[in-house]
């Protein structure tokens, strides 16, 4: 089957990407993933102008595709991910990839219609929907529209939705504000998400999260609760003598994973008191130094941080 | 759909047998029939301790009218969305079933709204019927928009889950079965709810489901319903709680089992009455996979993430109600 190319999806400005590329690759992948039957059908709802078929569609695509693991190469996984750097299909299943494909081929020159077709369907989600939604927002088109709509997912209190948006999704990090990003770190960092899977971290702290986290983690031991070591991360950039100080009880009295987070913080601020402190840990410098510790690699931890 | 509670109808207590699950531990059971949204999450872990595996949580009203369009598609979508998860983290498998309910049919304005949003709703995951509908005062608009339903619901293979009425019941139960026929729906795919001694004759003999609830004071008693299961056996039987915001009981089916058993029915009837014929008669909207409780480990692939969360797929932390203390 040949795909042509459309006229309508030429426009790039719609895009901050090469949107026809990954359609053509999201449509391969689609239709080597899908039995013959659940192609005919995907393939004759594609490229449909009617709301109501792109909603029927949607919505019963698992009953037509199932939901097993998508088969992928590493080659189209890295095609995918130079397309559209940060955005993989890495751990889907067939139903997400469908949705995609499905969405991929909405026409977006109608601004309003294509907006309110996606919106829709957000309004309507159920939980695994929602999950395929907000992981698809870094290629939808027109990305400004979205802001509000990624705003309102960190809202959610469900924890799958929560992660579509936080992990491997490279949505938030390019178009949230301030204050909503400041948002989704704070919410990971409450509802225990694994703060190395979300993208542009270090690249978006800012003061006012410094702040509100430093706040966070006196209420924490206020409350004899344990804090979460990743939090000292989103400091490194705004030490002050007093968080200095802090972190240096952490580097006394806590576990060997908070210690290490805690020196992390201190080696790589370049605040001088910082500096002048690790010199008494020269072990950790030596182990930061060779790499034998960073962000991705802590020691393990065994409890939880109720 | 439960209440239309007149406290009055509350009988003088009866002697109580204590209440001990012990005897059913280890069974599993299926409620086809619990309001979920209105339950508290102490129930959920009651429910989960005594072998509940799975629900279904028809669409209801609230106990008050809607009085708009929007509040029905957060309802239904709060069905599919946040109820679905909540009751997951509890480790109960939650499905639904979708519809527009007897009473609000009555505004005939918002009810031709919502016949429009449905079709954005029933072919979801795991909703796995069309209800509950069917009659309440039987009005001229509850029959146009049960038959309406029933156009939908085979239209979309689903299995439909029939509210019958509390005043007038008997002929109330004939007419939503009559109608059902004359639709042309395979009686194997109706579920007729909230029988009682007077109507499960007629229901089984024309080839129906017939599902029971369990209801303090207002419906049937379990002692009632051991008899019906010991004068019509456990084909095409099943119970359910059809608890809500009112005086009723989340575990109405452990406890209705472990009576059926300290009274001499046999295991392999209780299973089907408590557990297996719901699944088989709404599994036949191809949307209960029995492995997804059966194995306890099971967790949707959808749902999978690298990188573990309290929330994911593990069940709410315990919080010990025995002490004084909260922590």
């Amino acid at each position: 089957m040949v795909f042509p190319t459309h006229k309508k999806f030429k426009s790039l400005d719609m895009f901050d990407y090469d949107a026809e590329r990954l359609r053509v690759l999201i449509t391969e992948v689609s239709r080597l993933n899908l039995s013959p039957e659940a192609w005919t059908w995907l393939s004759e709802n594609l490229s449909s102008d009617d709301t109501k078929v792109i909603n029927t569609a949607f919505a019963v695509m698992p009953r037509k595709t199932g939901k097993s693991p998508v088969q992928i190469s590493p080659d189209l996984i890295s095609n995918i991910d130079q397309v559209k750097p940060g955005f993989t299909i890495e751990n889907w299943t067939v139903d997400k990839l469908g949705r995609l494909c499905l969405l991929l081929h909405l026409d977006p020159s109608g601004q309003d219609k294509y907006f309110k077709t996606i919106e829709n369907l957000f309004l309507a989600a159920e939980v695994s929907e929602l999950v395929a939604l907000y992981s698809f927002l870094p290629v939808f088109a027109f990305p400004d529209l979205w802001k509000l709509r990624c705003a309102e997912g960190i809202r959610s209190n469900i924890g799958p939705v929560l992660e579509a948006i936080m992990y491997h999704n490279p949505y938030p990090e390019k178009y949230l504000d301030e204050k909503a990003w400041n948002q989704l770190i704070l919410k990971a960092f409450f509802t225990d998400k694994d703060i190395n899977q979300i993208s542009g971290i270090d690249e978006r702290s800012n003061s006012e999260l410094a702040l509100t986290l430093k706040d966070y983690a006196y209420e924490r031991w206020a409350a004899k609760r344990k804090i979460n070591p990743f939090l000292w991360r989103f400091t490194t950039k705004f030490l002050d003598e007093s968080l200095v100080d802090d972190l240096k009880k952490v580097l006394s009295e806590g576990s060997l994973r908070e210690k290490q987070a805690a020196a992390l913080t201190l080696a790589h601020s370049g605040f001088s008191s910082a500096s002048e402190l690790m010199k008494s840990y020269p072990e950790f410098l030596q182990a930061i130094k060779s790499n034998e510790i960073n962000w991705a690699r802590l020691a393990p931890d065994n409890e939880n941080f109720n | 759909m439960c209440c239309s509670h007149s406290f009055e109808d509350r009988r003088p207590q009866v002697p109580s047998e204590p209440m001990d699950l012990s005897i059913v531990k280890g069974m599993k059971f299926f409620d086809p029939h619990v309001h979920m949204s209105s339950r508290t999450t102490d129930d959920y872990q009651a429910m989960a301790d005594a072998g509940i595996v799975a629900l279904i949580e028809p669409a209801f009203w609230l106990g008050q009218p809607r009085t708009g369009i929007d509040s029905f598609r957060d309802y239904y979508s709060s069905l599919v969305g946040w109820e679905r998860f909540r009751s997951s983290q509890f480790g109960i498998k939650h499905y639904c079933t979708i519809g527009l309910n007897s009473r609000e049919a009555n505004n005939e304005k918002l009810a031709a709204e919502v016949m429009e949003i449905l079709p954005l709703f029933i072919y979801k995951e795991g909703v796995v019927g069309i209800g509950e509908i069917g009659f309440d005062d039987q009005t001229a608009a509850e029959d146009k928009y049960y038959r309406l339903q029933l156009e939908l619901a085979k239209e979309a293979g689903l299995p439909i889950q029939v509210h019958t009425p509390h005043r007038d019941k008997k002929r109330g139960t004939q007419r939503s079965m009559d109608i059902a026929l004359e639709h042309g729906i395979d009686p194997s795919m109706v579920i007729i709810d909230h029988n009682n001694e007077e109507t499960v004759k007629e229901v089984l003999d024309r080839g129906f489901w017939a599902a029971f609830t369990i209801y303090p004071f207002t419906k049937m008693g379990n002692e009632r319903m051991v008899e019906v299961a010991k004068e019509y056996g456990p084909e095409r039987i099943m119970i359910n709680s059809a608890a809500d915001w009112g005086i009723s009981d989340p575990l109405a089916i452990p406890k209705t089992a472990a009576l059926m058993k300290l009274r001499g029915i046999s295991d392999e009837a209780i299973r089907l009455i408590t557990y297996s014929n719901a699944i088989t008669a709404f599994a036949q909207s191809g949307q209960i996979d029995e492995t997804d409780f059966t194995s306890p480990k099971s967790i949707d692939q959808s749902e999978k993430f690298e990188g573990n969360t309290v929330l994911r797929g593990g069940q709410q932390p315990r919080t010990d109600k025995s002490s004084l203390i909260i922590s």
